[in-house]
């Protein structure tokens, strides 16, 4: 990790994606970048008021952040998008330690935060669903409210239909956690 | 009748797409503007604009019927171009049209409403003997009609609402058990979407391919068509991917498809631009499935392989003029694939993406063709549909078509949107597809994954995103900050600030 | 050390006895727990090799209460130190959880007070990197009275520098309450814990059963009880925020902000975007976050308390390299009401700007106050107070941009002109009045609704009417209520240049002990 005027410590990470696949990368900003153990030979063009692409084996990569929040990335290259936490060595053992001591999937209800009507529900049950996405429109005070989720896991059952009138603090949603 | 100016009823590429023939042909063009994009793209390249910034109705702008009358009366405009989707069939606006004198650059309102409902067209095409999936002849009455009719044409069948389209009010049913059920269901859902619950019964085709016969007639009695084109690359009714001319038409074949397409067309006197639809089994029998009284989102394919401007021809045989050519005359040079660029999610099932196209750089080429309706800094919005371009390619043959295709969707960019880009790789990388094997049940059967990543891409973004992750720190830890200037302060300040303490 | 001599051979024993006490056995017991030790908590936060040690040989209190097993340790179980954070001075204490559970006894205490003192009297902000199983009990009295003597120089502190603590571990009891009164609260997710009463007690008392993380953990402190300010996934990413956080605060309340070398960037093509962001619709939300991010340095916007009462966002961010704060109400959740939870968030934040001299932005658009039994019964109206009276008694620049809706009592209480903002801009979107058109229309036209055949119709054509006539920046505009209606693309430079004549801003203020804020 970075730290100390930015001078040590910046040689590997680990960029693990949500489906588990994990990109070992060794000094990304150095000279030479190696990607799983093999020397990356490319080159980065950056241009934030136009297109950054990577040439990479004489093709271009049409490469854009679409979301990152902290260590979480959403990137997309040529179109199709991957989602990635960055790791350290010291992060990546602690993720691994802390996932075999905390397995226990639990329920988070998701509630109506304001009495008013549904307008739309965007999730079915039994689907997978990320933190922050969208799950039901609630129509109140004439706006309507996109509520989202604040876990990621999976739709275990859902108690409203479109157009029910729902009250404050009800059980809209139930998510069992990833 | 003269056309000195054209009122485009319409937005995005095909807005464009009309104001750029009205031109060419020293037309004046009128575009309307709303107040959901009034920065939109169609708005700067019209002549004039009609300002619907404060229309307050319920209904969208584009579908204010009286509202666009009026507003074509005020400002003295002689024709009307509907483009598609919105009032493009809409036999009660053509009629309003031809009431108020405005011409309607289009067919006629009756040719519009006949081939609209479908019981009454079904009608027409088996009087005039064009092939049809059997079933019922108009509406069902009852649930045991029903279940007559379907054991006499044989299972499957499909219930279908008379008003229907995009898939609602459709029922398929396997056995005889279950018709009289889903007569219900479907006459109900019919009721409640388009407020006619009328329901009629046909053989169902499993996974037929959609072929379509782009036809033209004048108000002379002459009507020819310009080939097929295949839209068999569909999600849920919607066309992804369209061709001209079919992988599997022949010569012979064609001639008679296309004779059955005028046959109907001339059932109803038909003019101007229309296209009627068969269903093609894999035995290559066809039948007819519907007419669209209107120019169509894949008119450019048959443009890029015959060279002709068919709005061009809309708007002159709306003025009355005579075919340009004969049936005899009419050439296909070559192959075009059509690709809709819609702003959605591929990967996360085709919902929409919206946003803002932050930059975009289009492929350049004597053989591609780009219809859009944004630039840089436009915004996709959930008001309107999704479709942001369709990119159109030419080539001498299929395989060439397919190939300069590849090499123009790599240099397809757009930033700031999830677009349909890597699905189309998807399927020019398919071995059917490429063999001109597939029908339209070719997304859910052929299809495993809808999107093409390349060998090294998730490697890439792997890279990339650690490379701006370890950036970003770089850039905040090296970044020097000046808390010294947080000292420099006014003396005036200064002091009055220790004072109040 | 080539060193001889009696004097000598004492301070190479202490060094041993020192390194004994930070063997690999226990930093590996720490990092199983996917914790890191003190020490490297220390090492990533400060600039290489700056950081020093005070009172590393301090031994706990001799007299063993002959109650319950001690083992005594060199340091007490606190690091305590001062070293340079990206080249300023700053004085941190870091809780040890390998010495005693990092519990808090005399003399573990009276360090902590003495870095308090020293970063007070040398006006440098004071990190805390909190990890400890709370007081220790062996020491009775003697640990309750350091805590007070620890939560009484943060008050003193308050307003004077900037105080932050990082929770990384436990933090249960009286302990919680330094971190409350402290100026930022970091959590690590998973790792860290703050409440009063443990599970246990829980259990016994009220024979709820309830898991740490579900009672005090991240995730509960920055969603529900808003106590954490951020809460990060790893403990490195958390120090790295901390970092970020101080780049854009200044050392004491004296100094002004910091400042960085800006890019200039004035209008590009995204700026434009800005024109195109608020929806026609007045019902349709959208993300003021982009707000934000089109408007300030690039990449420059800090959010605090993210994720807690998130119909108002606030946090930092630079405009040309200077630091300034924002409050945005945020149309995307709760319409963008102002509700008990938004309101202490903002007027907490706004408190804290206040003091250290860091210029306010408010972006506005707000429909009203939250309406329901709820929020009255718990006392919206002293809560609303709360964001009000911080407004109306801040004395740094503060300036208004009304996004759209700017109804009612919240119209006042987000920085109007006649609470003393500086200046009040208002982009062509913006409805200014006392409602919105429907409700108004409703008491305004009561008869002529209830005698119309098509009332539906008519309410919509008034509704229209209205907001052409009242609900528009104009009317407000030519009353003297807002400086200037611009243009959403040109919002950055207006602020810019708005922001440069108010740096000498001062305004005298009635000399009192302090005022009397409705808490």
């Amino acid at each position: 990790m970075a730290n100390h005027n930015g001078k040590t410590e910046k040689e590997k990470f680990y960029a693990c994606s949500t489906k588990g696949k994990k990109f070992e990368v060794v000094n990304p900003l150095g000279e030479i970048v190696k990607v799983k153990g093999k020397k990356l030979d490319m080159q980065i063009v950056e241009d934030p008021d136009s297109f950054t692409y990577i040439i990479y084996k004489k093709k271009k990569y049409h490469i854009e952040i679409l979301e990152k929040s902290q260590n979480k990335y959403t990137v997309m290259i040529n179109g199709v998008w991957y989602n990635f936490s960055i790791e350290t060595p010291i992060s990546y053992k602690r993720m691994k330690t802390l996932s075999k001591v905390q397995v226990v999937s639990r329920i988070e209800n998701i509630m109506a935060p304001m009495p008013g009507k549904i307008l739309d529900i965007m999730v079915e049950e039994n689907g997978e669903i990320k933190e922050g996405e969208p799950l039901f429109i609630l129509e109140a005070m004439k706006m309507q409210n996109e509520i989202v989720s604040n876990v990621s896991g999976k739709v275990k059952k859902i108690n409203i239909k479109n157009n029910d009138s729902v009250m404050k603090d009800d059980v809209m949603i139930e998510i069992e956690k990833a | 009748m003269e056309i000195k100016s054209i009122l485009i009823a319409n937005r995005g590429e095909i807005a464009v797409r009309v104001i750029n023939t009205a031109r060419k042909m020293g037309i004046e063009s009128w575009v309307i503007k709303t107040s959901k994009e009034p920065n939109a793209f169609y708005l700067t390249q019209a002549d004039h604009i009609i300002d619907f910034s404060d229309h307050t109705e319920e209904i969208s702008e584009f579908l204010d019927i009286e509202a666009i009358i009026k507003a074509m009366k005020d400002n003295n405009i002689s024709a009307v171009h509907p483009g598609y989707g919105f009032l493009a069939e809409s036999p009660i606006f053509a009629e309003r049209c031809d009431d108020e004198k405005i011409i309607y650059i289009g067919p006629s309102a009756d040719a519009i409403y006949r081939m609209g409902n479908k019981t009454i067209a079904k009608e027409l095409a088996r009087k005039h003997k064009v092939p049809l999936l059997g079933g019922s002849k108009g509406n069902l009455s009852s649930p045991d009609e029903a279940v007559k009719i379907a054991n006499e044409i044989g299972y499957p069948v499909i219930l279908k609402a008379a008003s229907g389209g995009g898939g609602r009010g459709m029922r398929i049913v396997e056995e005889e058990k279950n018709v009289a059920k889903m007569f219900k269901m479907a006459s109900s859902e019919a009721e409640k979407a388009f407020n006619d619950p009328d329901v009629f019964v046909e053989k169902y085709v499993r996974n037929p391919r959609h072929i379509e016969f782009q036809i033209f007639g004048d108000k002379h009695g002459n009507i020819i068509h310009l080939g097929e084109r295949e839209c068999s690359v569909q999600r849920k009714h919607q066309k992804l991917i369209e061709e001209s001319p079919s992988a599997v038409l022949d010569e012979k074949l064609r001639k008679k498809m296309g004779a059955a397409a005028i046959n109907i067309a001339k059932s109803v006197d038909y003019f101007s631009a229309g296209t009627v639809e068969f269903l093609l089994d894999d035995k290559m029998e066809f039948s007819f499935m519907e007419m669209n009284t209107r120019i169509q989102v894949e008119h450019p394919v048959t443009e890029m392989i015959t060279g002709l401007d068919l709005i061009e021809w809309q708007i002159r045989i709306a003025r009355g003029e005579e075919l340009p050519l004969k049936q005899k005359d009419v050439k296909i040079n070559g192959w075009a694939i059509e690709y809709r660029i819609n702003a959605e999610d591929v990967q996360g099932g085709f919902s929409p993406s919206l946003g803002v196209i932050e930059k975009i750089s289009l492929p350049r080429s004597k053989n591609i063709r780009i219809d859009s309706g944004v630039v840089e800094g436009s915004s996709i919005t959930s008001y309107f549909d999704s479709m942001v371009a369709k990119l159109i390619v030419h080539g001498e043959n299929r395989e060439k078509a397919i190939l300069y295709s590849q090499n123009a969707l790599k240099k397809f960019w757009i930033k700031g949107i999830k677009t349909t880009i890597p699905f189309c790789n998807a399927v020019l990388l398919n071995k059917n597809f490429r063999k001109g094997k597939y029908d339209t049940s070719f997304l859910t059967k052929e299809m495993t994954k809808h999107y093409h990543e390349g060998q090294d891409d998730e490697m890439l973004a792997a890279f990339f995103a650690t490379y701006d992750f370890v950036k970003e720190i770089e850039n905040v830890e090296n970044k020097p900050v000046d808390f010294d200037k947080g000292k420099n302060i006014a003396p005036w300040v200064l002091k009055k600030r220790l004072k109040s303490l | 050390m080539d060193v001889k001599g009696r004097n000598f051979t004492k301070f190479l024993d202490r060094e041993k006895v020192f390194e004994k006490q930070n063997n690999q056995e226990i930093v590996d017991k720490q990092h199983s727990r996917g914790k890191l030790t003190a020490r490297e908590r220390i090492h990533i936060l400060f600039d290489e090799g700056t950081f020093e040690e005070i009172d590393a040989f301090v031994a706990p209190v001799g007299e063993d209460t002959g109650f319950g097993k001690m083992k005594r340790a060199y340091g007490d179980g606190v690091i305590i130190g001062h070293g340079r954070i990206s080249n300023r001075l700053t004085f941190a204490y870091a809780q040890d959880f390998n010495v005693m559970g990092g519990s808090l006894g005399e003399i573990h205490a009276t360090k902590i007070s003495k870095i308090q003192d020293m970063s007070l009297k040398m006006g440098a902000p004071i990190i805390g990197l909190i990890d400890s199983g709370g007081a220790r009990i062996q020491e009775g009295i003697a640990s309750l009275a350091g805590y007070a003597s620890i939560f009484y120089r943060n008050v003193q502190a308050s307003g004077v520098i900037p105080q932050i603590s990082v929770i990384m571990g436990p933090a249960a009891g009286g302990a919680v309450y330094s971190p409350s009164i402290t100026d930022f609260v970091f959590m690590t997710n998973k790792t860290s814990y703050m409440f009063v009463t443990g599970p246990n007690v829980v259990k016994e008392v009220l024979n709820e059963d309830v898991t740490l993380e579900d009672l005090g953990g991240a995730g509960v402190h920055s969603r529900k009880t808003g106590i954490a300010n951020l809460m990060y996934e790893d403990e490195e990413n958390t120090l790295f925020g901390v970092k970020k956080l101080l780049s854009y605060l200044p050392s004491n309340n004296l100094d002004n902000p910091p400042f960085i070398e800006g890019p200039t960037d004035d209008i590009d093509n995204s700026r434009l975007k800005l024109r195109d962001i608020v929806p026609d619709d007045a019902n349709k939300p959208y993300d003021v976050k982009d707000v934000i991010n089109l408007i300030c340095d690039k990449g420059s916007f800090f959010e605090i308390s993210e994720q807690f009462a998130q119909n108002i966002v606030v946090g930092f961010a630079r405009l040309e390299g200077k630091t300034i704060g924002i409050l945005a109400n945020q149309p995307k959740v709760l319409a963008g009401t102002l509700d008990i939870n938004s309101s202490m968030k903002g007027a907490r934040f706004v408190r804290f700007c206040d003091s250290f001299n860091i210029p306010i932005l408010t972006l506005e658009d707000v429909p009203g106050f939250l309406p329901g039994v709820d929020q009255e019964h718990n006392g919206i109206i002293r809560h609303g107070a709360k964001l009000l009276y911080a407004y109306a008694d801040a004395t740094v620049p503060r300036i208004t941009v009304i996004l759209r809706k700017s109804y009612g009592g919240a119209y006042c209480v987000m920085n109007s002109k006649n609470l003393g903002g500086d200046f009040n801009f208002a982009w062509p979107t913006a409805e200014i009045a006392v409602m919105g058109p429907e409700g108004a229309v409703a008491i305004l036209y009561k008869r002529e609704l209830a005698e119309s055949k098509d009332p539906m119709k008519l309410k919509k054509e008034l509704a229209l009417k209205y907001r052409n006539e009242i609900a528009n920046p104009y009317v407000a505009d030519e009353k003297g209520y807002i400086d200037e209606v611009i243009d959403p693309a040109n919002t950055r430079k207006k602020l810019i240049s708005a922001f440069e004549a108010l740096e000498n801003k001062h305004v005298n203020v009635p000399s009192r002990k302090h005022g009397n804020i409705p808490l």
